[in-house]
């Protein structure tokens, strides 16, 4: 329990730590968004109008007063008001678009880490075979190939030459949203491609993770013990090793979360796809900051989230972290 | 032995095992049946560590595609007499004797812009990784070394760093300067991609510390910046280098995956640059492969021959990988042989 308060506490520091990254960012740059848009209008504003923009924007007042407007503000969720779809508040634009990237992410990152954790248990327990000294480092490989690239080829192969899958869009337009089989049917072949673009990349990862941990326990007293005592090799690999084995892989796993939504990002601008990235992506040409900021503490508190989770996997996995 | 039993002709029904019907295998066979080489003789002069990287197959094909990456990278103007910059054809010229990779739909040549951009990737991408491998040291060894306060603290940040995601977090950053050249997206990346190099630095620190060679450093009275860089520095040579192999994989990715979305310097050429240009101009929908898959292929080269390096420096730092790389061949010699192989 102490354990994981702890834990706890670290991530609502970090949090308060990307919260405070974010209110500083803007205010140390030269000029401050509001002075931009306000520029933009080139001097057609009276003062009144001028001191409203940097009102709505929270540049007004000490700077301690605008760190706690903001920090007010965003335990409210409260992310401010969307330029590229005004006056759409921003946090509903956000959840909306996380919607579509958790799919894409959940998804992949549970296929990854299974078909991953397998291949690596099955090399590290062949290991020096055929399977470990081919795959192995061809599945790593490919952990090498950015999203964007593996994105770019399965789009150029599957929709626009073989044309096998869509275009773009999250489901297509024809079904309205509901929980029928249709409509999951066609989310889940708009996501296909998505999704396997992030899960090649990202296998690999969790194959060579596996096995080399797994190959350092093999030599352990604990499993030539088990070895001896004549159990089954099915329940030394799972029960002894894989069990031991896994625990590191799922903290790296919490820990991946970032990178695996940053690489979402990218290919859900290949695929046009709705998510968070397809829309920071407009945010960005437009300069919507507001936008830009909320898709930074949107995902860090997903991370840690699932930072958390890991952390409550560990200690139902791990017992010697439950004392 | 099933053919000599049939060849038997007295009724004999086995044939009784000699030795000296099979005289003992050399040394020679036994490596040859082993699949085992021995090691040049000048690679017993280097330090221990370097030549088992230097007789690491694997990382010896990575460390060839980089040095060919980088040297075509350094030789741009001998290769090309085109300026990256500008045009030099018509647009989206088909590859020929003109322009070995076509042109793009600009106008300019594809080939040029491929190795002048490879300057500036592999700079960024090499220098981040650098600078991420020697924050990570220095952190690592000090926050494992001198424990107490200043590993708690160094502790927090390293674990904020690790959980803070990169990519949003270098977006946010990239559109509040107004452009984000390679230099900045260069210092971006280093300084948010230390985190994994720190923790493994401190975890080795602290096993390390603990070891006799300083203990008897410290009884002897020696400075504390003369042990850590006499006596634990070395012995951490191969996790730095992992730090910074990995860390450049994931900066040229990074910034590969930045200048794609738009968030760079459009005017710079880079491979990150041309991938966007090239998105941006429907140069996949409008068929110019070339202008497209040149810039994915160099940098799914750059990645593939970090990662071969990588496995490399992971059987130095885990000789246990390196141990089981031979298991397999290991256990068809003792079958062979009719000896239990299950202890492996």
């Amino acid at each position: 329990m102490i354990f994981l308060l702890r834990r706890l506490a670290f991530y609502i520091g970090a949090f308060f730590l990307a919260v405070t990254f974010n209110f500083f960012i803007p205010r140390l740059m030269p000029g401050d968004p509001s002075a931009r848009i306000i520029a933009s209008f080139q001097g057609r504003l009276n003062e009144a109008q001028v001191e409203a923009i940097r009102k709505s924007y929270g540049f007004t007042g000490s700077l301690w007063e605008q760190y706690v407007t903001y920090v007010g503000s965003i335990m409210r969720l409260d992310f401010g008001i969307s330029t590229v779809q005004f006056p759409e508040p921003t946090a509903s634009l956000l959840f909306y678009a996380a919607t579509w990237t958790l799919v894409l992410v959940g998804l992949a990152i549970f296929f990854a880490f299974t078909i991953g954790s397998f291949m690596g248990i099955h090399a590290a327990w062949h290991r020096g075979g055929f399977f470990d000294s081919f795959f192995t480092p061809i599945n790593v490989m490919l952990n090498a190939f950015t999203p964007a690239i593996v994105a770019l080829l399965l789009f150029y192969a599957f929709s626009l030459q073989l044309q096998w899958f869509p275009l773009g869009r999250a489901h297509s337009t024809s079904i309205m949203p509901a929980f029928s089989v249709e409509f999951i049917g066609s989310v889940l072949y708009h996501a296909t491609l998505p999704v396997m673009s992030i899960f090649l990349v990202s296998f690999g990862g969790w194959h060579l993770g596996m096995r080399n941990v797994m190959i350092n326990l093999l030599n352990e007293d604990f499993v030539i013990l088990a070895k001896a005592k004549g159990l089954s090799d099915r329940r030394v690999r799972y029960r002894y090793v894989a069990r031991n084995a896994i625990l590191p892989q799922i903290t790296a796993l919490a820990l991946s979360i970032g990178f695996l939504l940053g690489g979402a990002l990218v290919t859900e601008q290949v695929f046009n796809y709705p998510g968070l990235g397809k829309f920071t992506f407009t945010a960005i040409g437009s300069r919507d900051y507001s936008f830009i900021q909320g898709q930074l503490l949107l995902l860090t508190a997903s991370v840690l989230v699932a930072n958390l989770l890991s952390d409550i996997a560990n200690v139902i996995l791990d017992p010697r972290l439950r004392t | 032995m099933a053919e000599l039993t049939q060849s038997m002709p007295l009724g004999i029904s086995r044939p009784i095992p000699t030795v000296t019907d099979n005289p003992p295998p050399t040394q020679a066979e036994l490596m040859a049946e082993l699949g085992l080489k021995s090691r040049p003789g000048w690679t017993s002069r280097l330090p221990p560590g370097l030549a088992a990287f230097v007789t690491n197959g694997k990382g010896m094909v990575g460390v060839v595609i980089l040095l060919a990456l980088i040297l075509t990278a350094l030789f741009a103007p001998l290769l090309t007499s085109y300026d990256p910059n500008r045009r030099a054809g018509k647009p989206h010229v088909q590859p020929g004797y003109e322009h070995v990779l076509g042109t793009t739909r600009m106008g300019k040549d594809a080939f040029t812009q491929l190795v002048y951009g490879g300057r500036v990737s592999l700079t960024v991408g090499i220098g981040a990784g650098l600078a991420a491998a020697m924050i990570g040291l220095a952190l690592g060894i000090s926050a494992g070394y001198f424990g107490g306060r200043t590993d708690d603290i160094i502790t927090f940040f390293v674990n904020v760093v690790l959980v803070l995601p990169g990519l949003p977090l270098i977006i946010v950053i990239a559109t509040m300067v107004e452009t984000a050249g390679p230099p900045v997206i260069g210092l971006v990346l280093a300084l948010t991609g230390w985190g994994w190099a720190a923790r493994t630095i401190r975890t080795q620190t602290l096993a390390l510390r603990a070891r006799e060679f300083v203990l008897a450093a410290e009884l002897m009275g020696e400075k504390k910046w003369r042990i850590i860089l006499i006596e634990i520095f070395p012995n951490m040579l191969s996790f730095v280098m992992g730090g910074f192999v990995l860390g450049t994989i994931a900066a040229i990715l990074a910034e590969a995956a930045l200048e794609f979305i738009g968030l760079g310097d459009p005017n710079s050429v880079t491979w990150g640059t041309m991938l966007y240009w090239a998105q941006k101009n429907l140069a996949l929908q409008s068929g110019a492969w070339w202008e497209i898959w040149p810039p994915c292929i160099a940098i799914m080269l750059t990645g593939a021959a970090l990662v071969l390096i990588n496995f490399a420096v992971d059987e130095i730092t885990n000789p246990q990988l390196k141990a089981s790389r031979k298991i397999g061949r290991i256990r068809r010699f003792l079958s062979r042989r009719g000896r239990s192989a299950d202890v492996f």
